[in-house]
């Protein structure tokens, strides 16, 4: 590391190793990007996020607006160009029965235990399976490392389309036609998007720590359980999420391979209210918010196990 | 440095572990507690798989339907299924191809010539008497029977045609000095009419087309035109008449400006699919359209003043014609109750019942397959209070209305025809132009399937 | 030999849920790309005709990969430069952070009927948003998704919707980059931009070289939003890749010919991908 005076160098990759060798673990956090910026900075950032949120946030404004009005309302009427102005947002008068009745067509509560239970058990599946095999790409070494890792990546260049028919005829073959098996049990073997997130995460991970904590005598399964997966927690969070929307939103699979309503999702209830020449606007848009809403809220509070770094391991050297 | 141990936060880690561990047993709670979404009515009888793709306040009326059936017998019991239209093909094939069809299922989508084509369906002909099949060959409307067969069977029972007539705003005819009591006979009047009736801003982009006649499908049997030769089963599609129709369509647009109109259009449909229907908000003066709209204005714009006439021909033209398409119910190879499925085809399309299934149509709003539904007293009820649902009841048993060409390679042919209608719409093809390369991109395709070994009877063919 | 079992048992989930339920249906689907197959009867072989035809006799096939292709280049850069972009901006310690941050993730969770409606609104060409500020700045917009000419490029901006998820895996890997760093940097005396692009970017290369794999993958797979909005567009200008292989093996039945067009894609991605892979010892920076 040059000395102060000769302006900034490029930080070689050796600089950084002994850098971080040197590390304690709680000095990773919030990291001082996250610098103090003063009032003007402050106001212009504001202002720049504000703008640049308007079309993101559109749909949902929408979609709670169209939620809460009468059927009148949703329609263009006599003169008007589009249902859809930014004078229409506000809804006149707000009905919420829409929500109410939308309970009521669709048994809500079946999808909901089975959403949930789909999301919980391929959550588990994929995060727990994805981080093992990570590590593995990762860290371990075996012959073949690389050509099985560029395999993994290949199988996701293959579009779904084609292999549909004969991953079906497979799950009859198996007899998990009927069940919900054909959604959970893959979920169990690694996911390749999440594996290579993962790998990623694990790579930046200084070897020396691992190193340091065989010394102590940790064999592998232990270096991975308790140091790098609480390392990774970021990137398992973010794992998570995804695959916890991925499923929630899945409307395919469940319809798929199951005949029973009994089973089905909540993806599925949404779209019994969409229907070709006509469907129950409000009513959809009741069931799209209460099928969103509670994942933005989620979203909204468990943030910082996503983003916040590994301030909260603390750890003395 | 010291081992990987972490007195971090301890009670935070132990606190998400219970978080963890609670959640999962409510979640195992709840998915073994509570009862499921439907059970069977009549356990004891033998199901019959019944799937759709109805859903919202369709599949209230499918349900009706149902339970009806299920009333008026012992024997069977139907189990209804909705699956959504985006993945009804798909599950569908799939299931045939697993050896798990349902029993029934009602389709609206083009497949009945590439899946008879392929043996998925069973001819229902097969499973009535000759009389039978006789009389209802005699009885059932022309077009709900040319959408059903394929080769001479009839594998799809249609129970509910999709007919097209023209809608006005009286209120903007009688603005513009037009007699709302004396329709237009001719196309070109029509087009006249409309002419009147456009309204632009002062920088000369439409504010109102007051009639536009736009599809080429749903116009070129007018013309004398068509897409099938019904007696030598040949498709055809670079015809004198063809060409006819598409240039008097393109010639409208040309009109107007085809810039112009595309902005009109394109500034209209704001993506709620069909609910949003411009006639709605005034955008048209007179638009031609289907059946379910009448009861649509009913639902949503009750106090509009309309009034539905059918197409007029061109001079010279056929009466009448137009493009149809329906829903029709069909039955899999490999159906384990056939038996049932028919039963239940026969109590909902009439042909068991014409006077009970004319309730059916009644409240679905669908168009009937023959004449002795549409005389019932439930369906007249049913007119008399939707009154503009009598014109549509008038095209229906007109000969001049076309199905697709029933042809195994259908999908895609139709896809190319709507190309074509677009790209000569759109003034980048001349309507020549426009054909032509249609006619040679189903030569193509024809051709590549011989190659293949499919053996297709029909061949392109151009009247000159 | 013991480090080597100890690395196969970690790995060993993927490897048995890739030889039950990964491998069989490539295999098959190799086999059905050389077969005529309507999927309800049995396939017929026919050698290499599918591919013949596909290189040879169909303008359609080429007509689509290209648009594809031209989404790739479009948009895997520009959302790996919004993402960083949008991550670097979502960092910074100002009230509220955490409703930013959500607001720019709604997208990925709402589901796709709103967002679909919302956009066609915007693009709008009388009333919509974006014409109508082009209005105030005195030009005429296009129909945008209308527009033969300007449909792809709505979709490509669309798909700037997306950033969302990729802005995650971003803020989680900023978080990554230690302090440490930062303070030699700042000893050294670099200023906030030079603290970016010579701690901060480099630090992020993990993450962007994931993401730039899986832009690229994803790309040409670019399917739902044209099927959902254009199917295809006007006169076939957002036929994309993967919507043209759907049609084929689920409207029109030619499921053999979709194999051999999915199977001519993954050897176009896989290039791509190893030329990736190749050169990324060269500006990737791990831990090591």
């Amino acid at each position: 590391m040059k000395h102060a005076g000769e302006g900034l160098t490029v930080i070689t990759r050796s600089n950084m190793r002994r850098l971080m060798s040197g590390l304690r673990l709680g000095e990773r956090d919030k990291g001082i990007a996250a610098r103090r910026l003063n009032r003007t900075q402050r106001v212009c950032a504001h202002a720049f996020l504000l703008v640049l949120c308007i079309p993101f946030i559109l749909p949902l404004v929408w979609m709670l607006s169209t939620s809460l009005k009468e059927d009148s309302q949703i329609y263009a009427r006599e003169g008007q160009q589009s249902a859809i102005s930014l004078k229409t947002l506000i809804p006149a008068p707000i009905k919420w029965s829409n929500y109410a009745e939308a309970v009521k067509t669709v048994p809500i509560g079946t999808y909901l235990r089975n959403t949930l239970f789909l999301c919980a058990a391929t959550v588990i599946g994929a995060v727990l399976s994805s981080a093992v095999v990570a590590y593995g790409f990762a860290r371990m070494r075996f012959r073949g490392r690389e050509a099985l890792f560029m395999l993994m990546i290949a199988t996701m260049a293959l579009p779904g389309q084609v292999t549909m028919i004969p991953v079906f005829a497979l799950f009859r073959f198996l007899g998990w036609y009927g069940t919900f098996l054909p959604l959970i049990v893959p979920a169990f073997c690694g996911n390749a998007f999440y594996v290579f997130l993962l790998r990623q995460f694990f790579r930046t991970i200084p070897e020396e720590l691992a190193e340091a904590a065989r010394i102590d005598g940790a064999g592998d399964s232990r270096v991975f359980r308790q140091l790098m997966l609480p390392l990774a927690k970021p990137a398992l969070a973010t794992c998570a999420l995804f695959q916890f929307l991925g499923t929630w939103n899945d409307f395919f699979g469940p319809l798929l391979y199951i005949n029973d309503p009994s089973r089905y999702t909540l993806a599925y209830g949404l779209q019994q209210f969409m229907s070709s020449y006509g469907g129950e606007w409000a009513q959809l848009m009741a069931g799209a918010s209460m099928f969103t809403v509670p994942i933005i809220i989620l979203f909204f509070l468990t943030q910082r196990t996503f983003i916040q770094g590994i301030a909260t391991t603390g750890g003395k050297a | 440095m010291n081992g990987p141990t972490h007195q971090a936060k301890p009670r935070g880690s132990a606190i998400a572990l219970c978080g963890a561990v609670v959640f999962a047993v409510v979640v195992l709670i709840l998915v073994f507690a509570l009862p499921g979404a439907t059970s069977r009515k009549y356990p004891e009888r033998t199901p019959v798989r019944f799937w759709h793709m109805w859903t919202a306040e369709w599949k209230a009326v499918v349900e009706r339907i149902v339970d009806r059936f299920n009333e008026s017998q012992v024997l069977y019991e139907v189990v209804p299924l909705s699956v959504p239209g985006t993945a009804a093909d798909s599950k569908f094939l799939l299931s045939v191809a697993g050896g798990d069809p349902p029993d029934v299922m009602a389709q609206w989508n083009q497949v009945i010539p590439k899946w008879a084509d392929s043996g998925l369906l069973i001819p229902l002909n097969d499973l009535m008497s000759p009389e039978e099949w006789k009389e209802i060959q005699r009885t059932t409307y022309p077009a709900a029977l040319k959408i059903g067969m394929y080769k001479g069977n009839l594998y799809g029972v249609t129970t509910g045609l999709d007919i097209y007539a023209c809608y006005c705003r009286l209120a903007d005819l009688r603005d513009a000095g037009l007699d709302p009591n004396q329709f237009p006979e001719t196309l070109e009047e029509l087009v006249h009419w409309g002419e009147l009736l456009h309204k632009f801003t002062p920088e000369g982009h439409l504010s109102r087309i007051g009639f536009l006649p736009s599809g080429f499908v749903t116009y070129a049997p007018a013309f004398g035109g068509g897409f099938y030769d019904w007696t030598r089963g040949t498709v055809l599609l670079n015809t004198p008449e063809n060409l006819r129709a598409m240039t008097f369509l393109v010639d409208q647009r040309r009109k107007l400006g085809f810039e112009n109109v595309i902005r009109f259009e394109s500034g209209l449909t704001v993506g709620l699919g069909n609910v949003q229907w411009p006639f709605i908000s005034g955008a048209y003066s007179i638009t031609v359209d289907g059946q379910w709209r009448v009861e649509q204005i009913a639902r949503f714009a009750p106090e509009l003043e309309y009034a539905t006439f059918p197409i007029p021909p061109p001079k010279g033209g056929r009466k009448d014609a137009g493009w149809v398409n329906g829903n029709f119910m069909i039955i899999p190879r490999g159906a384990k109750q056939v038996g049932g499925a028919w039963q239940f085809i026969k109590f909902w399309s009439g042909i068991e019942n014409p006077k009970r299934a004319a309730e059916f149509y009644a409240w679905g709003g669908w168009l009937p397959m023959c004449p002795a539904i549409a005389e019932a007293p439930k369906y007249r009820e049913f007119v008399e209070k939707n009154p503009q649902f009598k014109t549509f009841l008038d095209v229906l048993p007109s000969e001049n209305i076309q199905p697709t060409p029933p042809v195994p390679y259908q999908v895609y042919l139709w896809d190319r025809i709507t190309r074509a209608d677009d790209a000569a719409q759109r003034g980048s093809l001349t309507p020549q132009a426009a054909l032509e390369r249609l006619e040679k991109e189903i030569d193509r395709e024809i051709a590549t399937r011989r190659q293949f070994g499919y053996e297709d009877e029909t061949e392109v063919k151009s009247r000159t | 030999m013991r480090k080597h079992w100890a690395g196969y048992a970690f790995i060993s989930p993927w490897l048995l849920g890739f030889i039950v339920f990964t491998a069989v249906p490539f295999l098959a689907s190799i086999y059905l790309s050389f077969t005529r197959y309507d999927i309800v009867s049995a396939p017929v072989w026919v050698g290499s005709a599918n591919y013949d035809r596909l290189l040879r006799g169909d303008p359609l096939f080429w007509k689509s990969l290209g648009i594809t292709f031209k989404y790739a280049v479009v948009a895997v850069p520009v959302g790996i430069i919004a993402g960083v972009g949008l991550a670097l901006l979502l960092n910074l310690d100002i009230a509220g952070i955490s409703v930013y941050r959500t607001v720019f993730y709604i997208p990925s969770i709402v589901p796709v009927v709103a967002t679909s409606v919302i956009f066609v609104w915007i693009l709008n060409p009388q009333i919509g948003l974006v014409n109508g500020l082009l209005r105030r700045l005195g030009a005429t917009g296009p129909a945008w998704l209308q527009d033969t000419r300007w449909a792809f490029w709505s979709l490509a901006f669309m798909s700037l919707w997306g950033v969302g998820g990729s802005m995650i895996i971003y803020l989680a890997g900023l978080k990554d980059v230690p302090a440490a760093l930062y303070e030699a940097a700042i000893i050294d005396g670099a200023g906030a931009w030079q603290r970016t692009r010579h701690v901060t970017l480099p630090m992020m290369t993990p993450v962007i070289f994931f993401n730039l794999v899986m832009g690229v993958i994803g790309s040409f797979q670019y399917f739902t939003e044209a099927y959902i909005m254009t199917q295809g567009g006007p006169e076939d200008s957002t036929h994309f890749y993967a919507l043209y292989l759907f049609n084929r093996a689920w409207r029109y039945l030619d499921m053999g010919y979709a194999s051999a067009m999915a199977w001519i894609l993954f050897v176009v991605v896989m290039v791509f991908t190893t030329l990736i892979f190749r050169t990324h010892h060269r500006w990737v920076h791990y831990g090591d």
